[in-house]
């Protein structure tokens, strides 16, 4: 078999390159020496290398309970979001009902509000409640999310009519329905919205950054924005160690998991 | 009642969930549970906001005081807020570029090449974006370095002078847009996909046969217009999320500076509101950007419409 180098097999190359690019310069820094960081710029290698960065990090940082509050967040917000929207996705298309199209519009234009405008009264809102500096603060306003009822009722209006029927000839009741018959059918869109869902929250910044400030509840990217700031902008080598620290759980997630992550995005709604 | 209480109980439990009134809020208490934090959190905050933009208060004070309008009178003629309005445009036209045209331009070429590379592609180019853009912008701030940063050091081979990325005030609202740009594109690139792959073969192969050999044209007649939402989204996701996006690496990095160069619409709602607590002003900055937004969808929603062929 011939390979033939077209345009398009360079475009990708270059957009490969760029990509990796910044990755690659991350995991160089992180292990080489102090004074290789100054000399040897253009050298990628490290050689020596060296695992003092990360003794650093480890020594100052308490990662482990910053990726454990992370998790800990994003796995709750990606719960109840999922959770509601397939609740609301089924109401939308299982049931017809006084204002349908306008609660659904309405739940459409919740997307369309930008956080800018509901942080400060939100804010106002936790801070009567006492929930500032609380994970329930952080969660709280993000149990809900329009654009996954969106997907969801766009996934669900896929699905065959007949093996729709056939379960209400069981006479199966609406949530065993939604369990075993209407979320195995749309599984992919499930999986794939499940973890947009999780990465967005994984890599949230400014509503933490407005609500968290005690330094035992950060998640990852606060955790990143204080290092850099009490670290100054000069210790390279752990700044890069502590990012490849706080970057290695989602990757080994996403290569774990990456042909169900890609082919569900290709073959949900998410588009 | 009476009736209800001699019936056995499994059918007790049958004659409630059967009767007309349960049958009647049944679709309510499915979409409650979404509908409750969206109204809570998004929908009221969006009134409050509203109230709030037409107040002078600190956020503490037990009494604020009615100003009307005075708040958007006080941002309209107020340079920091017409400067924050034109680097948020200029922030939307970088990044429509970095994050709707090429990757575009990305997925079209990868629909271009055999399966087996394809899948590489797709898994490869989506990998950046599983980081955070906190983690981004600390990985950035190395390369972006004017002492021992690697970008610099590259342009010193081809002989360009030192560009001082973060620094300029030419180049830090181009170079945050990077950092925004190489974080989100995999994914943008995955959405962009979808829609090019749900163009039915057939109609690409009809169009080739009856001569639209050259991809611009394939791309200008067929694709593009068939893939009118999937580009809608893309769009609002740009411009909406994309300013969002770059609060991080302002807040992180640049701080606004240089010279506000790098300041945005909700950085400036951010430090109305959480630095200088002025709730009325950021308030009123928030609305504003909003309505901005929805302009810009709005249009663009029109633009798509005249060429976009709709599947239903």
């Amino acid at each position: 078999m011939k390979i033939k180098i077209t345009i398009w097999h360079v475009l990708l190359m270059v957009s490969l390159l760029l990509s990796f690019f910044p990755l690659l310069w991350m995991i160089s820094i992180a292990f080489k020496e102090s004074s290789q960081v100054f000399s040897h710029i253009l050298n990628p290698l490290p050689v020596p290398l060296t695992i003092e960065h990360f003794q650093h990090v480890w020594s100052t940082v308490p990662l482990l309970r910053y990726l454990g509050n992370s998790f800990f967040v994003s796995s709750v917000v990606t719960f109840f979001q999922l959770l509601t929207s397939l609740l609301a996705a089924y109401a939308f298309t299982q049931f017809q009902f006084k204002g349908r199209e306008f609660l659904f519009y309405l739940v459409l234009a919740s997307i369309l509000i930008p956080i800018q405008v509901t942080m400060l009264p939100n804010y106002l809102l936790l801070s009567d409640l006492g929930l500032v500096n609380t994970y329930a603060g952080l969660i709280l306003p993000q149990l809900a999310n329009g654009l996954g009822v969106f997907l969801l009722r766009q996934s669900f209006r896929s699905i065959p009519s007949s093996i729709l029927e056939s379960a209400r000839v069981d006479g199966a009741g609406d949530l065993k329905r939604l369990w075993t018959i209407m979320i195995p059918a749309v599984k992919p869109s499930v999986i794939a919205l499940g973890i947009l869902f999780f990465i967005t929250t994984w890599n949230e910044y400014l509503w933490p950054l407005l609500v968290i400030n005690d330094e035992t509840k950060l998640t990852i990217p606060l955790a990143m924005q204080l290092f850099i700031s009490t670290e100054g902008g000069t210790s390279w080598g752990p700044m890069m160690a502590m990012a490849l620290l706080a970057s290695i759980p989602p990757l080994v997630a996403y290569f774990l998991l990456q042909k169900h992550i890609i082919s569900s995005f290709l073959h949900s709604g998410v588009k | 009642m009476s009736r209800v209480l001699t019936v056995p109980l499994p059918s007790l439990r049958g004659s409630l969930t059967s009767s007309p009134i349960f049958r009647k809020c049944k679709p309510y208490l499915f979409l409650l549970p979404a509908l409750l934090p969206l109204i809570l959190f998004i929908f009221a905050p969006l009134v409050r906001s509203l109230y709030l933009s037409m107040l002078s208060w600190n956020m503490v004070s037990p009494n604020p005081e009615w100003v009307g309008f005075a708040n958007y009178q006080e941002l309209l003629t107020s340079e920091e807020f017409w400067k924050s309005t034109v680097n948020t445009l200029k922030y939307a036209g970088c990044l429509l570029v970095f994050l709707l045209v090429l990757p575009f331009i990305t997925a079209y070429s990868v629909t271009r090449v055999p399966i087996r590379v394809q899948n590489f592609y797709k898994t490869a180019l989506f990998v950046p974006h599983v980081l955070s853009l906190a983690v981004a912008s600390a990985i950035f701030l190395w390369l972006f370095n004017p002492v021992v940063g690697v970008l610099n050091e590259l342009l010193s081979l081809v002989n360009i002078s030192a560009i001082n990325w973060l620094s300029s005030p030419t180049w830090a609202l181009f170079s945050v847009s990077l950092i925004v740009a190489w974080n989100t594109f995999g994914y943008h690139f995955i959405i962009l996909l979808a829609g090019i792959l749900a163009v039915p073969g057939e109609i690409v192969e009809s169009a080739r046969l009856e001569g639209m050999k050259r991809h611009l044209g394939l791309l200008r007649r067929i694709i593009i217009p068939l893939c009118g939402p999937t580009l809608l989204f893309v769009f609002i996701m740009t411009v909406v999320m994309g300013i969002q996006f770059a609060f991080v690496p302002v807040q992180m990095l640049t701080n606004g500076g240089p010279n506000q160069e790098t300041t945005h619409l909700v950085f400036l709602t951010y430090q109305y509101g959480f630095q200088f607590f002025r709730s009325g002003l950021a308030s009123a900055t928030a609305i504003l950007t909003f309505g901005l937004f929805l302009i810009l969808i709005i249009v663009q929603a029109l633009l798509l419409d005249r060429r976009v062929h709709y599947e239903n």
